[in-house]
């Protein structure tokens, strides 16, 4: 029903109108009550560092370095979504504004946590970016720097660094971790080192760049085009010569390892691992984030290695971890 | 030869299922177009579309097909529609608007879930704006069976549904039930809108179900002719939306191409324009006349009236 507006409903909208004027101040001002900022440092004065990981593998290696001394959370921990899609919620939201050190990864992949960090100000809060401890440009194309054996070690330092300057009565217990963190990433190393040497030049196929770093430390070579790879990462549609030229890779045997992202799948990438397993080509599923529970981050990518490996040298598929 | 296809695209399984699905998908919704024009009913067209995104986004986040998606949810809407009183004139806009608005909330929902919960990657691109290419060879049987329903409904109902878009009441007296022509209207409507949605997009099929079917009304007299022109125009503008899609991966060094549903609907968009052209009437060999759709209603009654 429409209410025509007549001299006589104006005489009557005037009888109304120090309620809703009342009742607008009413809303003001609660609104200003609610804009007012919020005192985030009062519940951080135990000797206990608040630390977030922006993903679950920075989360677990700080806290390997942090042990008993710091409380880690992630935000980025389930293995079934993809973390470029990923919108942050109020929780989140609080849970980095009480934070004292924070580890993301940057290179545009977690650009939300810069986000709430400028919308919750603190001058003493420590922030790691894997990409500036690694001096890396912004438009670095591929963003799963984790994957890069070069990476977590700088990352365990600049984290064993910052928690000195937070806690430096217990300088001597972060430095022993982190060698102790330094010598349990060994035997990954190792056997990167040995497959290259066995296999290099061995090509593979993969959807997305997911694990290219580690890819490529390992003497991999990979056929897949970077642009169809960064539009299966990016969720746009990538041209049908890319698929076609995709799908050659296995029906032309020309590719001796498929290393499929589990976290991002949709119908075209469901259908090439279709196409990978029908022509018998070893399938390996690699991972945004650390799968848990079970594993380290050293774990991980170990497993992940002799996965590779597994499918190179006995033709065997690990589809999941 | 390779300056019109380049390399390949008649060997590449994509483009041929694309082909494929291009053709019949626009076969149909150009078909059902000329009726929704001529009922006049675009906006409960688009209407479909918004609850086709719906059905879509739901099943991408349950892990469905999407088609079976597209079309369920286009039929439910359809169904909410004509209960809130879509055929009823006054209420007809003001109902759809309503149903359209509740379900692109509904989507906008079920989008968040899929991306926060769910692993599916670039659900909204691809929902929204087609994705033709990829496009599981395995749903061509049950695209050609739906389109094959589709396309009965309306060859079954087609005197009645033109009968009744034109006069209520002699329709009534002919003893035709005017409510269930309407339904079975909407479902072929429903179907051909979520066939589409393969093609181009939920969003962007509106283009495909009246593009074709207004360009086609414009140029011709009768309902044959109409749905020959419209047809024929639906799968032109659609395969040749995609070679083009198909070959500008050639003309920047190093793209990846561009998206087939800018391609189809701005063919769609051109051959509208075109047929309003003084020049290409004449071609079609009938003196210049009133472009409404009320024009070749006055033509089909007269059609039908021979006919009956």
């Amino acid at each position: 029903m429409i209410t025509q507006f007549t001299p006589d409903s104006a005489r009557s909208s005037r009888r109304i109108a120090p309620r809703v004027v009342l009742a607008y101040a009413l809303v003001f001002s609660t609104a200003l009550c609610l804009s007012a900022p919020i005192d985030a440092s009062a519940s951080t004065k135990s000797s206990v560092i608040v630390a977030v990981g922006a993903e679950n593998e920075y989360a677990n290696v700080l806290s390997q370095i942090g042990g008993e001394y710091v409380k880690v959370s992630s935000i980025l921990d389930d293995p079934n979504t993809d973390p470029h899609t990923f919108e942050a919620s109020p929780s989140v939201a609080e849970e980095i504004g009480r934070a004292q050190l924070i580890v993301q990864n940057g290179v545009g992949y977690d650009g939300f946590m810069n986000k709430i960090e400028t919308a919750s100000p603190n001058p003493k809060r420590k922030i790691v970016v894997a990409q500036d401890v690694l001096d890396l440009p912004t438009d670095t194309p591929n963003p799963h720097l984790w994957y890069s054996p070069k990476t977590m070690p700088a990352v365990a330092s600049a984290i064993a660094k910052d928690l000195e300057k937070l806690d430096p009565s217990h300088a001597a217990y972060f430095q022993k971790n982190l060698a102790s963190f330094n010598r349990s990433l060994q035997p990954w190393l190792r056997a990167i080192a040995a497959f290259k040497s066995k296999h290099h030049g061995t090509p593979a196929a993969v959807t997305e760049p997911v694990a290219d770093y580690l890819l490529k430390a390992m003497g991999l070579r990979i056929l897949t085009p970077f642009v169809f790879q960064a539009d299966i990462m990016n969720g746009v549609d990538p041209a049908p010569e890319d698929i076609s030229l995709e799908e050659g890779f296995f029906t032309k045997h020309q590719a001796r390892v498929f290393c499929y992202n589990q976290q991002v799948v949709d119908s075209l990438t469901a259908v090439i691992k279709q196409t990978a397993v029908s022509a018998k080509v070893p399938v390996v599923g690699v991972y945004e984030t650390m799968p848990t529970p079970g594993y380290d981050y050293q774990t991980w990518m170990l497993d992940e290695v002799k996965a590779i490996d597994a499918a190179i040298t006995r033709h065997r598929s690990t589809e999941k971890l | 030869m390779h300056v019109v296809f380049e390399s390949g695209f008649f060997t590449s399984a994509p483009v041929r299922t694309a082909l494929i699905i291009g053709a019949v998908t626009a076969m149909v919704s150009s078909v059902v177009g000329v009726f929704v024009v001529v009922r006049s009913q675009s906006f409960a067209g688009h209407a479909l579309t918004d609850v086709a995104t719906t059905g879509g986004s739901a099943a991408f986040f349950f892990g469905l097909s999407p088609l079976l998606g597209f079309i369920g949810g286009g039929v439910i809407g359809a169904g909410a529609m004509d209960l809130i009183g879509v055929e009823r004139e006054r209420r007809r806009d003001l109902a759809t608007g309503i149903v359209l608005g509740t379900a692109l909330g509904l989507a906008a929902l079920f989008l968040y879930l899929d991306t926060t919960k769910g692993a599916t990657t670039g659900a909204t691109q691809q929902l929204l704006f087609g994705s033709i290419f990829t496009v599981d060879p395995s749903t061509v049987p049950l695209v050609l069976g739906l389109s094959a329903l589709g396309l009965a409904i309306v060859v079954l109902i087609n005197r009645p549904l033109l009968l009744s878009s034109l006069s209520a009441e002699l329709t009534r007296a002919r003893g035709i039930n005017l409510r269930g022509v309407g339904v079975l209207f909407m479902i072929a409507m429903a179907v051909s809108v979520g066939l589409s949605s393969i093609a181009v997009g939920s969003i962007l099929s509106t283009a495909l179900l009246i593009g074709p079917a207004a360009a086609s009304i414009r140029l011709t007299k009768s309902l044959h002719a109409s749905l020959m022109v419209a047809g024929v125009l639906g799968v032109a503008t659609t395969w040749l939306g995609i070679l083009f899609a198909y070959d500008s991966f050639y003309w920047v060094p190093s793209s990846q191409g561009l998206p087939v549903s800018f391609f189809i609907v701005s063919l769609i968009f051109i051959a509208y324009l075109m047929s309003g052209l003084p020049f290409v009437r004449r071609r079609f060999d009938r003196p210049p006349r009133a472009n409404s759709a009320g024009a070749s209603n006055q033509a089909s009654i007269e059609a039908l009236e021979v006919g009956a």
